[in-house]
C-alpha cells in the first residue's frame, strides 16, 4: 500500500502547488502515464490550468476514489450535484482540463453538461448562451437549413 | 480523446475558423471593450474533438441546430456525425454530393422513405456507395425502387458492411446473395417484409459471408423458405431470430442440429479444434413461427444457447423445452409466451430448474405454471435476477411468497394480469433480499395500501404500480368528498376520459356513455363503474 500513498506535486499556471495522493493523481490517464514512465518525481507542471480549476478536478477525483465503493446511483447522483454546481465560463475551463489531463468520467460529465444546455435550443438560442458569432450570410443559413431538412430527427 | 488542445488545430479548416475567431475578437474588444469583454465566446477555446464529444450526446434534431450556430461548429459537426438518417425520397438525389461531402465520416446510415412517397432509385444508391466509401452499417425502409441490380452494385462497392438491414423493401434474393458475395465482412443480416422474393425464387446462399455472419434476423417473410442455405451455412452464427415467417421451420432448425453433430463427429475424427469452438450459436429467437418439439429437439444439440426465446409457437410443448433444458445447460435467458396453448408448464420449467444453474432471467406469458416448478426454480437457479411473470391463471399468492423466499438474487420482478393478492407483496416486503425494482401491472387483487405498505418498509425499491395510479386518484376524491371540490373533480374525469377515448377507439359508444356518466352520475357512481370498465378493458388486453 505505500505506492498508494505517494505524493504527486501538481503546479498550476498561476503557481499554486498542489500535493496529491497517487491514487488520486492518477485519475487522470496523463499523469498516470508519466508516473509509469517515471516522469512524476518532481513538479508537474500545467501551463493552461489554473489553481481553481485544478482545485475543482481534484475533488472530483477524490470524490470517484474515496466512492470507489459506492453504488453506481450514489455516484451518478454526486456527478450531478458536483456539475450543477459549476457555472458555464467553469465548465468551459473544465473541459479544456478535463482533456488535457485526460480523466475520462469527468470529460463525458462536462460534455454531457454543454450538451444538455444545447438541448431543444434553436441557433439563436445557442448562440446567446454561449455568447456565439453567427458568421454566416441569411443565404449560407437557408443553404444549411433546407439540406438539414434531409437528416431525420430520430435516433434509431 | 485526451488530445491537448493544439492536436485540434491539424484539422485546416478549423484552424482557419479559429484564427478567424482569435482576429475578429482582438477586434471587437478593441473595439467594443465594455461589451465584449465579460461576454468572450468560451466555447472558442474548447478543443473540436471536446466539441465533438458534446454534440455526441444529442440528438440528431439537436445536431441539426447545432449545425446552424456558426461555421465552426457546423464543420465539427459535418466531420463528427458517423450515423445518420436519411429521408429517401427521391428528390435527394441532387443533395446527395453536398450532404456527404458535408458528413464525410458517416459509416452508419439509414435511408427512410415513407409509404406516400417515392424512394429513391438505384442510381440514388450506388451514388452513396461512391460517396460513402467507409460505410459499415446500412439500413433500408421502404426503399421501393431499389432493385436487385442497384444493390448488387452497392454490394460491389462497399467492402467495409458489417451490417446491412432492410425492410420493406422490393428488391429479391439476387440483392441479398450480392450483399452476402462481395460484403465479406458482413456480420449482421437483418431482412422483414421483402416483397421482392417470390415462389421459386433463388435460394439465398452465405456467399462469401458464410464465416463472418453473427447474427440473422428474418421478420415477416413469405417466402421465409429461400432462407435456409444462409441459415444453415453461416457456420459461425451467435444469434438467430425467426419471427413471423411462413412456412414449416423444424427442417431448418433440424439441419441446424445435425450440422453441430456433424462438426462435432468431424471433430472427433479430425482432431482438428480441441475446444469445440465450431458450435457458436447462443441466440435463438422463435416467434409465430410453425415450429414444433422436432425443432426444439433439434436445436437442443447446439449446447452453447444461453438464450432462448419460444414466442406464440403453439406447438411447441413441455417435451421440447424438457430437450433444450437437458442439453443446453449454459441457458441465461428464457422467454416463453405459451399464448395460452398451455402445452408448455411445469414440466418444462421443471427441468429447466434441474439442469440449468445458470438462469438469470426468466419472462413467462401465458403460461400456466405452479408452485410446482417455480418452487424448483427459485431454488436451483440461484442466479435468477430478472423474472416476470404474465397473463397466467395459475400464478398466485403461493408462489409469489415461494419467490420471495427463496429468490436470492433477484433485482427485477415484474407481475402483470396474476391472481395475487396483498399476501404476495406482504412476502416481498421481507423476501428478494436483492430486489432493486418491482412492476405490478393489471393485478387486481392487489390494493394500493399493499403498494404504499412495501414503499415503506423497503426504502430504495423502485415500484411501479398501475393499481395506485387509477384508484388512488379516485379513491381520494371519493373519500375527501366534500361538495367545494366538486368543480376540481370533474376535469379529471374528464380527462381520464379522453384518454379512454384515445385507446379504446373502436368502443366509441362505451367511450361516449362513459362521458355521460363522467359528467353526469355522482362521483362514487362514477368511481365504481369505472373501476370496473377498467378491469373488463384489463382482460381484453391481458394477454401479451
Amino acid at each position: 500500500m505505500a505506492s498508494t500513498l505517494k505524493k504527486i506535486i501538481l503546479k498550476s499556471c498561476d503557481g499554486k502547488i498542489l500535493e496529491v495522493e497517487e491514487a488520486v493523481a492518477v485519475q487522470s490517464q496523463m499523469i498516470k502515464n508519466m508516473i509509469e514512465d517515471d516522469c512524476a518525481n518532481e513538479e508537474i507542471p500545467l501551463p493552461d490550468i489554473t489553481g481553481e480549476i485544478l482545485s475543482m478536478i481534484i475533488e472530483y477525483c477524490k470524490m470517484h476514489v474515496d466512492g470507489e465503493n459506492n453504488s453506481n446511483n450514489e455516484l451518478i447522483a454526486r456527478d450531478a450535484d458536483f456539475i450543477t454546481r459549476v457555472d458555464l465560463n467553469t465548465l468551459y475551463y473544465l473541459i479544456v482540463a478535463a482533456n488535457f489531463l485526460n480523466v475520462k468520467s469527468l470529460l463525458d460529465l462536462t460534455c454531457q453538461r454543454v450538451a444538455d444546455i444545447i438541448k431543444g435550443k434553436s441557433p439563436e438560442e445557442i448562440r446567446l448562451t454561449f455568447n456565439i458569432k453567427n458568421d454566416f450570410t441569411p443565404e449560407e443559413e437557408e443553404e444549411i437549413r433546407k439540406k438539414n431538412a434531409w437528416a431525420f430527427d430520430y435516433k434509431d | 480523446m485526451g488530445q491537448s488542445p493544439s492536436a485540434a488545430l491539424d484539422r485546416e479548416n478549423s484552424f482557419s475558423d479559429r484564427f478567424g475567431f482569435f482576429s475578429s475578437s482582438f477586434v471587437s474588444s478593441d473595439g467594443f471593450p465594455d461589451e465584449f469583454v465579460g461576454n468572450r465566446d468560451y466555447t472558442a477555446e474548447i478543443p473540436d474533438d471536446c466539441l465533438a464529444h458534446v454534440f455526441q450526446f444529442l440528438s440528431p434534431g439537436d445536431r441539426n441546430r447545432c449545425s446552424l450556430v456558426c461555421k465552426r461548429w457546423l464543420c465539427v459537426d459535418g466531420w463528427s456525425r458517423h450515423r445518420f438518417s436519411l429521408n429517401a425520397q427521391s428528390e435527394i438525389v441532387a443533395s446527395l454530393p453536398s450532404l456527404f461531402t458535408r458528413f464525410d465520416s458517416v459509416t452508419k446510415l439509414t435511408l427512410r422513405c415513407s409509404r406516400k412517397s417515392i424512394s429513391l432509385n438505384d442510381d440514388a444508391l450506388v451514388m452513396i456507395s461512391t460517396l460513402c466509401r467507409n460505410l459499415e452499417r446500412l439500413k433500408l425502409r421502404g426503399c421501393r425502387e431499389i432493385s436487385d441490380k442497384g444493390m448488387l452494385a452497392f454490394a460491389q462497392n462497399s467492402k467495409y458492411l458489417r451490417k446491412f438491414s432492410c425492410g420493406s423493401c422490393m428488391f429479391g434474393a439476387r440483392a441479398l446473395n450480392a450483399v452476402l458475395d462481395y460484403c465479406t465482412n458482413l456480420e449482421e443480416l437483418s431482412v422483414k417484409r421483402l416483397r421482392g422474393i417470390h415462389d421459386g425464387a433463388e435460394a439465398i446462399g452465405p456467399g462469401a459471408a458464410a464465416s463472418s455472419l453473427k447474427t440473422i434476423c428474418l421478420k415477416e417473410l413469405v417466402n421465409g423458405q429461400s432462407f435456409e442455405p444462409l441459415v444453415v451455412g453461416a457456420k459461425n452464427l451467435k444469434a438467430l431470430k425467426i419471427i413471423h415467417c411462413l412456412g414449416d421451420w423444424d427442417r431448418v432448425l433440424e439441419l441446424i442440429g445435425n450440422r453441430n453433430r456433424s462438426q462435432k463427429e468431424n471433430l472427433y475424427l479430425n482432431n482438428y479444434d480441441s475446444n469445440g469452438s465450431n458450435d457458436h450459436l447462443m441466440e435463438i429467437h422463435l416467434e409465430r413461427l410453425q415450429v414444433s418439439d422436432a425443432g426444439l429437439s433439434a436445436i437442443s444439440k447446439c449446447t452453447k444457447i444461453q438464450s432462448l426465446h419460444i414466442l406464440k409457437s403453439p406447438e411447441c410443448s413441455n417435451y421440447g423445452l424438457v430437450c433444450v433444458a437437458e442439453h443446453c445447460k449454459l441457458l441465461k435467458k428464457l422467454h416463453v409466451d405459451g399464448w395460452r396453448a398451455n402445452r408448455i408448464g411445469d414440466e418444462g420449467l421443471a427441468a429447466v430448474a434441474k439442469h440449468c444453474p445458470n438462469l438469470e432471467e426468466l419472462v413467462l406469458v401465458g403460461v400456466n405454471a405452479t408452485y410446482l416448478s417455480l418452487e424448483a426454480i427459485a431454488s436451483n437457479c440461484s442466479k435468477l435476477e430478472r423474472l416476470a411473470l404474465c397473463g397466467s391463471g395459475t400464478i398466485g399468492n403461493a408462489e409469489i411468497v415461494c419467490i420471495a423466499a427463496k429468490c436470492m438474487a433477484l433485482k427485477k420482478l415484474c407481475i402483470k394480469g396474476c391472481p395475487i393478492s396483498d399476501i404476495a407483496i406482504e412476502a416481498l416486503g421481507s423476501g428478494c433480499p436483492s430486489l432493486t425494482k418491482i412492476k405490478l401491472r393489471k393485478c387486481r387483487g392487489v390494493s394500493c395500501e399493499a403498494g404504499e405498505w412495501l414503499r415503506e418498509q423497503r426504502g430504495s425499491l423502485v415500484i411501479n404500480m398501475d393499481t395506485c395510479e387509477i384508484d388512488g386518484g379516485f379513491e381520494a376524491s371519493v373519500s375527501n368528498g366534500g361538495i367545494h371540490e366538486a368543480g376540481m373533480d370533474y376535469p379529471q374525469v374528464v380527462g381520464q376520459v379522453t384518454t379512454g377515448d384515445a385507446s379504446t377507439s373502436s368502443n366509441g359508444g362505451l367511450a361516449l356513455l362513459r362521458s355521460k356518466f363522467g359528467l353526469f352520475a355522482s362521483r362514487n357512481l362514477v368511481a365504481c363503474t369505472f373501476r370496473r370498465w377498467t378491469y373488463g378493458d384489463d382482460t381484453s388486453n391481458s394477454n401479451l
